[in-house]
């Protein structure tokens, strides 16, 4: 058992959009703007020439927070928002009715539709794929070039994302809700 | 021996049982029956827009079968659409006339007696058009039956109000049938009961929204407790509305002196609602909060609030204030203006609660983040809205067929 996080060295990324087809190739999800388990958040240069103001462009990858108080897990009528032993917050695709509640409830836009179940989805760190074909990384941490993304075990003081949550300092997004996100983005 | 007497025992239940059901008064009524009713001109219109609402509820499902939630015009951002708001319209049309058949036979307020048969078969109409059209809104409704006892979810407002919904609906039946049997001492019990815990599913209805963190417009205390108030209000509205009907606009004695007292508890309830809303502005906007100001300074500037004010409270306020509620006539009209008025009030619930995008990046390369999220009903969604409605009227037609729902003369 373990306590899966993701650390994101976000002042990396390129906006590649490697993660992103990764993931959707990895987990088949399918295509379409909307239908994303992970995106790639774009801030544009704000200004005018010459005055602008280039640390305002940056690039935020993003993805569900796999919050220890997930929102979205307390609003589902019938438990099919789950935690799993791992941490990590999943959906049973057979005990989801589609009332869209977690949807709502989600602060971070993390899930959408899958066409195909007509049921909730969102990311679950590769946790059906890689994690259960014994691998250790998720899709999208395996392809970034730049090594944006640290995946690994919050409660294994040896693991890579321990020491860098040790090392760099960190903060997760729209902490003041108290869900408590389990992603980290290292400044 | 003991098997005997079980057996025995056992067999007078079911006979009490079935003694206890073929004995509830009701008219038998054959098609020729529901067709017999009077040709004049405003009945045909109301006969011919209900036909034209209930095929338009075929047509809306039928799409829906083929395609699915894609027929809703929902999106990513803004999952809720029309149907939510109209399953509200509707639920709380419910509560409201529950409360309304309570004041007679539950709290025994003499004047109200006259009404409670009637509005306890409303309440009953008007949940049963809710469910109609929320099946419709829900992906896996089968499924939820099933999974809602099986993995019930305990911390999900969803899960308290329609379980608390199901047990409301019975009781409400069960009330009803007493009242039909003029047992009013059980319909009281089943009457009070139904009523908490009909309060109670509907407050649990206005704590899915108040419970949303991620949506400061709407998280709070606030809904749950306004969902109350609004509720009573569309309670008057349409018992002013199936009365009218009832009586054709020429209402005896009885009927206007409970009109005007209904009226007189409308003029201070829509008061007060007036006053949460005004106080609900001030303090969404003063210090600027951010995700909670800019949303509500964009809904003072949208049309459907404002349709939500005068419609459903400015109008009919005045036209009860002009001679403290002693016009039922117009009244009837204004309040036909104040259930357009709570359509929009319900709309306006669920689509300002998701008008903020949460995600404020753009995340497509030649896409912008949106300011506001847009959202207009699908057509599929509009016919099954306007159908549920159909229904409603179509089921309460039949039960004034089917029952005697005027006053009992020992009222």
């Amino acid at each position: 058992m373990a306590r899966y996080g993701m650390a994101l060295d976000y002042k990396n990324c390129i906006n590649c959009k490697a993660c992103e087809v990764a993931c959707k190739e990895e987990n088949g999800v399918l295509m379409g703007a909307d239908k994303h388990r992970i995106w790639v958040g774009v801030n544009e240069i704000e200004g005018e020439y010459p005055l602008l103001d280039i640390v305002s462009n940056s690039f935020e990858p993003s993805q569900c927070q796999h919050c220890d108080d997930a929102p979205c897990q307390e609003v589902c009528p019938t438990n099919a928002t789950y935690y799993d032993d791992n941490g990590v917050v999943r959906v049973n695709s057979d005990q989801c009715i589609l009332c869209s509640y977690c949807m709502v409830a989600c602060p971070y836009d993390a899930r959408f539709v899958d066409d195909r179940t007509m049921t909730v989805d969102k990311c679950n760190f590769c946790s059906d794929t890689r994690l259960e074909r014994g691998e250790t990384t998720t899709a999208c941490q395996n392809t970034c070039p730049t090594k944006v993304r640290t995946f690994g075990d919050l409660d294994d003081p040896e693991s890579e994302i321990s020491e860098l949550l040790r090392t760099r300092e960190h903060y997760t997004l729209k902490a003041h809700l108290g869900t408590k996100p389990k992603l980290y983005y290292l400044t | 021996m003991a098997e005997t007497i079980e057996k025995k025992e056992e067999t007078g239940i079911i006979a009490k049982a079935k003694d206890f059901v073929t004995t509830i008064p009701y008219n038998k009524i054959g098609m020729k029956d529901l067709l017999d009713f009077e040709k004049t001109p405003r009945n045909m219109l109301i006969a011919v827009v209900t036909l034209v609402l209930l095929a338009l509820f075929v047509v809306g499902v039928a799409i829906f079968l083929v395609h699915g939630h894609h027929a809703y015009n929902v999106t990513r951002e803004h999952p809720w659409g029309i149907l939510l708001a109209v399953y509200i319209f509707f639920v709380v049309s419910s509560t409201g006339l529950c409360i309304i058949g309570s004041l007679g036979d539950v709290f025994g307020f003499k004047d109200y007696e006259l009404i409670s048969k009637r509005a306890i078969f409303g309440s009953i109409v008007t949940i049963l058009a809710g469910f109609a059209v929320i099946i419709f809104e829900i992906g896996h409704p089968v499924t939820m039956l099933i999974y809602n006892v099986l993995t019930p979810g305990l911390t999900s407002a969803i899960w308290w109000m329609g379980t608390l919904y199901g047990l409301y609906l019975t009781f409400m039946i069960i009330e009803f049938v007493f009242l039909l049997k003029h047992d009013m001492k059980m319909a009281k019990i089943f009457g009070l009961t139904g009523l908490l815990v009909g309060l109670l599913a509907h407050s649990n209805l206005g704590g899915v929204f108040g419970f949303l963190n991620a949506r400061e417009i709407a998280n709070g205390v606030f809904y749950p407790t306004y969902f109350i108030l609004t509720a009573f209000i569309t309670g008057v509205f349409i018992s002013f509305i199936i009365m009218g009907i009832r009586y054709k606009l020429d209402f005896p004695e009885k009927v206007k002196t409970m009109l005007t007292g209904l009226a007189k508890i409308q003029a201070l309830l829509i008061s007060i609602l007036i006053f949460f809303i005004t106080w609900k502005m001030l303090t969404d906007i003063y210090g600027g909060m951010p995700n909670r100001a800019e949303v509500a300074i964009h809904i003072l500037g949208s049309w459907t609030f404002w349709a939500e004010v005068i419609l459903a409270m400015i109008i009919p306020l005045a036209l009860i204030l002009k001679d403290m509620g002693k016009s039922h006539v117009v009244l009837f009209w204004a309040s036909l203006s104040g259930m357009v008025g709570i359509f929009f009030m319900r709309y306006n619930l669920v689509h300002d609660s998701q008008l903020k995008p949460l995600q404020m990046m753009k995340t497509t390369e030649y896409q912008l983040a949106p300011e506001w999220i847009h959202y207009v009903p699908s057509s599929t969604a509009i016919m099954i809205s306007l159908g549920g409605l159909g229904l409603c009227i179509a089921m309460y037609y039949v039960g004034t067929k089917l029952f005697n729902l005027d006053a009992d003369e020992e009222h």
